[in-house]
């Protein structure tokens, strides 16, 4: 939590950090953002309040520092380098289950998600290109892809519940299995955050049905009672304005 | 959106996000294999809103993996051949067991749906030799059509099997009633395939086809291999 105070670099008391901490859903999580650092920005102070959080070394490095160790390990990944493969697992092994678990909502399904995603990155790592884009972008969609599949099959093997399309924890996930991010990641989690809570709640509804629920835009309309059009529109305008606020801290 | 321009750009945010369907998602392939390779705009909003997606994995807590799984990726990287001898060419199939042993394509893993249901899972490549050569192994031509019912599922395996090219990898379908039903995908180990797949439905036809590994399953890409399906017993 202290972490958080420094890297939002807003003076709150304990009971709004703890909010942030563990948000419910990404409405909650803007609402709470909202109230506790309204327009508040994660710029280079940020991170530099950040520096001195990272579990022992006591700095972090920069993102940019580490996407380019990441293309580093990529390359010896390439040559068959099982040390490389496995840095790698440690870096995103956390955030891909985290994902997966969320999105599939079944811990033996999120293994399986996992698995493959890694293991298609050791048998076919040419899959990635450094030119077009940061590792754990292409990490991260692989495994995203994978657990929409799955998603998707079981739909069309039997009736799904709400639970995916929903940040609350599931009944089955162990909140002690929760993980410290890499370092390097706190500080992006925070400027995502921050960078959800300027969203309208439109627009981080569509997100997370899609994202998070797996669905479909068709779906989506469905689902929401309104025009697809509507939908294409608020996702485009969600995801510009996303990444304009996350540029801004890049 | 006012121009084709823009809505290619809405496409390309659904396309992040995994979102698309039908014609969008037909559109959108089209236009990341036309318009977008030439438009320098297009590539760096693709790029963006991609970025964009991954970091909203950002917005759930991270979770510690088992450790078993690092363990069950160090064993499936680990190259396995075949404890004896394979004969590539020949496609065989144990009625009573309802195994399909196939020597020219093979592969490694993944679960999916199909009609019905269909899983794709690493198989027991002894398992899989032992069944094959069963006394009652019943040798099967590739190209004969024959619609089935399979109860159980089936095998496929293989040694020799070609690593497609870089980015890509094999992908199992299953055809019922003229229907193509997505069921996983899968790699050579080192030239060897043993994957059991099992199904509960029908189907007519296995179809192994080469796509991109990093594009969505929506249709069946070049084939690389097809069979009937195995007579159920």
């Amino acid at each position: 939590m202290v972490a958080d105070e420094r890297v939002v670099g807003v003076d709150v008391d304990r009971h709004q950090l703890e909010r942030v901490g563990r948000p419910d859903t990404l409405e909650g999580l803007a609402r709470d953002l909202a109230l506790v650092a309204p327009g508040a920005r994660v710029q280079d102070d940020a991170v530099h309040a950040a520096e001195d959080i990272g579990p022992g070394s006591g700095r972090i490095r920069p993102v940019q520092d580490v996407a380019v160790e990441d293309v580093a390990l990529h390359r010896r990944l390439v040559g068959g380098d099982r040390e490389a493969f496995d840095e790698l697992y440690r870096r995103y092994s956390g955030i891909a289950y985290g994902l997966a678990r969320r999105l599939t909502a079944d811990a033996s399904l999120a293994q399986d998600v996992v698995h493959d995603a890694y293991l298609a990155l050791w048998r076919a790592p040419e899959a990635y290109d450094p030119d077009r884009g940061a590792f754990r972008t292409f990490l991260l969609a692989l495994v995203h892809h994978r657990a929409v599949d799955v998603i998707r099959r079981e739909e069309r093997m039997r009736a799904r519940t709400e639970k995916v399309a929903n940040l609350e924890p599931s009944a089955s996930e162990d909140v002690a299995e929760a993980v410290t991010d890499e370092s390097f990641l706190v500080v992006r989690r925070q400027q995502v955050r921050v960078a959800l809570g300027g969203l309208s709640p439109d627009q981080r509804q569509v997100l997370e049905m899609a994202y998070f629920g797996g669905k479909t835009q068709v779906q989506i309309a469905d689902e929401l009672q309104i025009p697809l059009g509507t939908v294409k529109t608020r996702t485009f305008a969600a995801l510009r304005k996303l990444r304009a606020a996350l540029e801004e801290t890049e | 959106m006012s121009t084709d321009h823009d809505h290619i750009q809405e496409l390309l945010a659904g396309h992040a996000l995994r979102a698309l369907s039908g014609e969008d998602a037909a559109e959108a392939a089209r236009a990341l294999d036309e318009h977008v390779p030439a438009c320098e705009d297009c590539r760096r909003t693709l790029a963006a809103f991609d970025e964009t997606a991954a970091d909203l994995a950002l917005a759930t807590p991270p979770v510690a993996p088992p450790d078993l799984l690092l363990a069950r990726l160090h064993r499936d990287m680990a190259p396995r051949r075949a404890a004896r001898s394979w004969h590539p060419g020949r496609v065989m199939a144990v009625a009573a067991s309802v195994v399909l042993v196939v020597g020219v394509t093979g592969l490694a893993l993944t679960r999916g749906g199909g009609p019905g249901s269909a899983q794709l899972a690493a198989a027991d490549l002894n398992a899989a030799i032992a069944a094959a050569e069963a006394p009652d192994a019943e040798t099967r031509t590739v190209g004969e059509t024959t619609e089935v019912t399979v109860p159980d599922g089936f095998y496929l395996y293989g040694e020799d099997v070609p690593a497609p090219p870089p980015g890509q990898v094999y992908r199992l379908w299953l055809w019922s009633d003229g229907e193509p039903y997505y069921v996983g995908e899968f790699l050579p180990d080192d030239g060897t395939v043993a994957v059991r797949v099992l199904v509960d439905g029908e189907f007519d036809d296995v179809v192994v086809t080469v796509e991109d590994a990093t594009t969505e399953p929506a249709a069946p890409g070049a084939p690389a291999w097809q069979s009937p399906a195995p007579t159920a017993a």
